[in-house]
């Protein structure tokens, strides 16, 4: 017994209810999979792109996998609050901060898995990407850091509001309508000017843009942020950004559940 | 093992769910709160359990001040809660094991005490399903069985047996009786059933709009009512009916109104001659005798007092 077990505990709970119930596993994937194998390459044919279109649009639709497997993941915490076991843990002897990082633990699991399949669905699709090992250690810690980011969103949303209706009414607000504007499928400079100022400040956009830089070497992303500069600052510059957005959600997501838990 | 004192608890919006309330439970003890919904017995359980935050007095469990060692003192105590809390999908099994792993118990030792408890609750042939297809009971039963699986030396028990058809009820009370005897184990029951707290609490505290109005063993609470009761249905104006029996000596200020109903404690009389001083005065559409329950000193205590109104 080490002062882990507890928290490896609560992941193997979190794991083996979210593995009772295989849709959280699969119903996010099938939009992004829609949008990476079906849209894209119609969009291709249709605006007379090339490939890289096709790999543009695989990398966004990462952008949209993330937020919504982990706003899934989110569900969760109420369905725990309100027919669960959770004022059984919260009665246990361990660090209430442990409830969360479990959970996160385990939508971070969810998210790889999905993450995986979406890219190998896409390079069975005959989609390319030119991913060296460089390339992954760009795009590893940017899916890592935003998606622990948006699972604190989830679990401070799940903290604060009542039931899962209102929480799902969230969801789109949250997961779906910055991915329109963070260039997933297209570059942010084609926005009007004032949603590229707005995407500029969006986690996401800096996510989306290290993840192409990783997997594509495409920096793009990085210059339209950033305007200009050599792409390994530019890069260091948005993962400075996406890990604070990750610790400030996850600082964030704690405090609000130890706000809601201990009346 | 349980020291509260001068707790309170006011939520924002101002109301006042414990108002400095004091007791201690010994180890081994069995202490019951009584009191009806609202009266402050959750919430008080919930200072204990470390899932509400007092906003005065201190709260001890095990020897742990509950705001500043809250893992020590829930290391040392499990809740069954008034509410189903247990993970439905999985199989009975895996929360007994989630409860020891979260509570340290070694797993050698997790296995065997999940085997004995098991087979001592009854819920050893259903363990390996899942908790959705229990029933109330057996669901109960593993909640028990799981806040024993760490083996605490304080027990919560909130509302154990609301929701439960009798037959479970009983079985359960049996169950908790069987536990009471084990000297080492503190239980905290809260419970509006005054059968239960009569049965299992070697103690009684009587909570009402958060203080505690009576602690004191139920048959002294109880022999405070004196030996026998008069309960008469009033035919008119209760005031005047009452006064009319003090003026006879029949009534003392421990009389009590519900409705139309007052309820006198005899004291030094014998019911025989309650009645018919009662039956001379015309003042009552029915009369029974009977002895004092925990019922009557609840009511005495927490509704209506005839005494202070007439």
């Amino acid at each position: 017994m080490t002062a882990i077990t507890p928290l490896i505990t609560l992941s193997q709970r979190r794991f083996e209810l979210t593995a009772r119930r295989p849709r959280e596993l699969f119903v996010p994937l099938i939009t992004p999979i829609l949008f990476a194998l079906v849209i894209a390459p119609a969009l291709k044919v249709a605006l007379h792109t090339g490939s890289a279109y096709e790999s543009f649009v695989a990398v966004g639709t990462i952008g949209l996998l993330i937020p919504l497997t982990t706003m899934f993941s989110g569900l969760s915490v109420i369905v725990d609050r309100e027919s669960g076991a959770q004022r059984e843990l919260l009665a246990a002897p361990v660090p209430r901060p442990f409830l969360v990082l479990g959970n996160l633990a385990v939508a971070l699991a969810v998210t790889a898995f999905q993450v995986v399949a979406l890219l190998g669905f896409a390079l069975a699709r005959g989609i390319d990407f030119h991913a060296g090992l460089a390339g992954l250690g760009w795009f590893l810690p940017a899916a890592v850091l935003f998606a622990v980011g948006m699972y604190g969103a989830a679990e401070a949303l799940a903290g604060r509001v009542p039931r899962q209706e209102e929480y799902i009414a969230r969801v789109p607000a949250i997961a779906i309508v910055p991915w329109f504007i963070a260039g997933a499928l297209f570059p942010i400079t084609a926005l009007p000017s004032f949603l590229t100022w707005i995407a500029r400040f969006l986690p996401l956009t800096h996510g989306l843009a290290l993840m192409r830089y990783g997997l594509l070497g495409d920096s793009s992303g990085l210059h339209d942020i950033w305007g200009s500069g050599s792409s390994t600052s530019m890069a260091l510059l948005s993962l400075a950004v996406v890990a604070l957005f990750a610790l400030v959600l996850t600082v964030g997501s704690i405090r609000v559940f130890n706000r809601t838990a201990v009346k | 093992m349980i020291e509260v004192e001068q707790l309170s608890k006011v939520y924002p919006g101002g109301v006042e769910a414990v108002a400095g309330i004091d007791f201690q439970v010994g180890p081994g003890e069995v202490f019951g709160l009584l009191g009806p919904n609202g009266a402050g017995k959750s919430t008080t359980i919930g200072v204990l359990t470390t899932t509400i935050l007092p906003t005065g007095g201190t709260a001890r469990v095990g020897g742990f001040d509950v705001v500043r060692q809250p893992l020590a003192a829930r290391r040392v105590s499990s809740v069954v809660f008034q509410e189903p809390v247990v993970d439905r999908s999985l199989i009975g099994r895996r929360n007994l094991e989630i409860h020891a792993s979260l509570w340290q118990v070694e797993p050698r030792a997790a296995k065997t005490r999940i085997a004995e408890l098991t087979d001592a609750l009854g819920i050893a042939a259903l363990v390996d399903r899942p908790v959705s297809g229990y029933s109330g009971g057996e669901r109960r039963r593993l909640e028990l069985a799981r806040a024993l699986v760490s083996s605490p030396s304080v027990l919560f028990l909130d509302e154990p047996t609301v929701g439960l058809d009798p037959r479970i009820r009983q079985e359960l009370l049996e169950i908790v009786g069987r536990l009471g005897e084990q000297a080492e184990l503190t239980i905290l029951l809260t419970t509006h059933y005054l059968d239960e707290a009569e049965r299992l609490a070697d103690r009684v505290a009587v909570m009402h709009e958060g203080r505690i109005v009576a602690l004191d063993r139920p048959e002294r609470l109880r022999r405070r009512l004196g030996r026998e009761l008069v309960e008469l249905k009033v035919r008119n104006d209760l005031g005047i009916a009452l006064n009319a029996l003090r003026e006879r000596g029949i009534a003392g200020d421990d009389a009590f109104a519900i409705g139309s109903t007052l309820t006198i404690p005899l004291h030094d009389l014998t019911a025989h001659r309650a009645i018919d001083t009662i039956n001379e005065l015309g003042l009552a559409s029915s009369i029974s005798a009977r002895e004092p329950t925990l019922d009557d000193v609840y009511v005495q205590l927490t509704g209506a007092r005839l005494a202070a109104a007439a």
